[in-house]
């Protein structure tokens, strides 16, 4: 009769704890995949780069550069040298102009309206997340990506 | 003799110059929709991409880095380039190199609206299989603009992932493809 009992205390333990697990599990779950990027403007960047200088590290070391930045926020310093609007959207741009290679910023969407504002020749800061660089074959130049971009203020 | 050489070179040079007609474009867009009806994360956008056009040859190419499409969750963005779906630190590109198949049929100097057929090959993770689609082309002024849409079967190009297998990602993406040349 008291073993019974103390199986059942046991059980009944055990049961708890699985269904405490469980929602618990659940809930990170649920977190992970619900979650959104937050506003780059918010994040702390992990470097400051002048444009020119960052574009020549590329140029130096691809591949040692891409493990250094990419998915790194990042904020950059430089003139700007175009502005390509698309659709809703605006890109902004800092480019060699001895070797065509260049940064390029895709904005988040509540910082779009800040980006519009810019112009070519403009100096500018700029903090976003870098996808890394790449040679083009289609431009045979070289190309730094940025997403999720703010206007640095 | 020789300033004749000369002249006639660089008239020849700057004839071909003009009689090329390629445009390019960075901030062409590739939206990826992979949604299914069990989840709505898996869709992005790349706002970022490389295209070009020829207008007189019809050559249009496209080239788009993996690490800039952009999801609103941070943990499908990562999945995403991981070593079992895209694998971009691997293939950090996808690209699509071909031509316009009735380029005679797209005035380029007539502002209007054109159907196009389009053919060439698109490699994704390393794997470059032919495709056919077709684009809407419009013309107005010096400004041409194409969108296209069409599917891809990840299968195809060895993306095998275990969330395509439980439902969660289409096996079929939707891409909608839209490049502003000016």
């Amino acid at each position: 009769m008291i073993e019974v009992k103390k199986r059942n205390i046991w059980f009944k333990r055990i049961l708890l704890t699985g269904l405490v697990l469980l929602i618990a599990g659940g809930i990170a779950i649920w977190y992970i995949f619900t979650e959104k990027f937050t506003d780059t403007s918010t994040e702390p960047a992990v470097y400051t780069v002048n444009a020119m200088d960052f574009i020549k590290e590329f140029q130096d070391n691809e591949n040692l550069s891409n493990k250094k930045y990419t998915e790194k926020i990042i904020t950059v310093n430089g003139r700007i040298t175009e502005t390509e609007a698309a659709d809703t959207t605006i890109n902004i741009k800092m480019r060699d102009t001895i070797t065509d290679a260049y940064i390029i910023f895709a904005f988040q969407q509540q910082h779009l309206k800040e980006a519009k504002q810019f112009k070519e020749g403009d100096s500018v800061s700029i903090k976003g997340s870098c996808s890394g660089g790449t040679y083009s074959k289609i431009l045979e130049a070289a190309s730094i990506t940025f997403k999720r971009c703010t206007v640095n203020k | 003799m020789k300033k004749s050489i000369l002249l006639f070179a660089l008239v020849g040079l700057t004839t071909i110059a003009f009689a090329q007609k390629k445009k390019t474009t960075t901030s062409a867009t590739i939206n990826f929709d992979a949604t299914t009806s069990i989840d709505n994360l898996p869709k992005a956008d790349n706002k970022t991409v490389i295209a070009s056009i020829d207008t007189k040859t019809g050559n249009v190419a496209f080239e788009s880095v993996i690490k800039s499409f952009t999801f609103s969750n941070p943990k499908i963005q990562e999945h995403f380039n991981g070593e079992k779906w895209m694998d971009s630190n691997k293939y950090p590109t996808a690209t699509f190199s071909g031509k316009i198949t009735n380029v005679a049929a797209v005035n380029f100097k007539k502002d209007g609206t054109y159907n196009a057929e389009v053919a060439g090959d698109l490699t994704i993770h390393g794997v470059t299989k032919p495709v056919t689609t077709t684009a809407t082309v419009v013309v107005a002024g010096k400004s041409v603009t194409t969108t296209t849409n069409f599917s891809v079967k990840l299968a195809d190009y060895g993306v095998n992932g275990g969330a395509i297998a439980a439902g969660k990602v289409a096996t079929e993406p939707k891409i909608t493809v839209m490049a502003a040349f000016n």
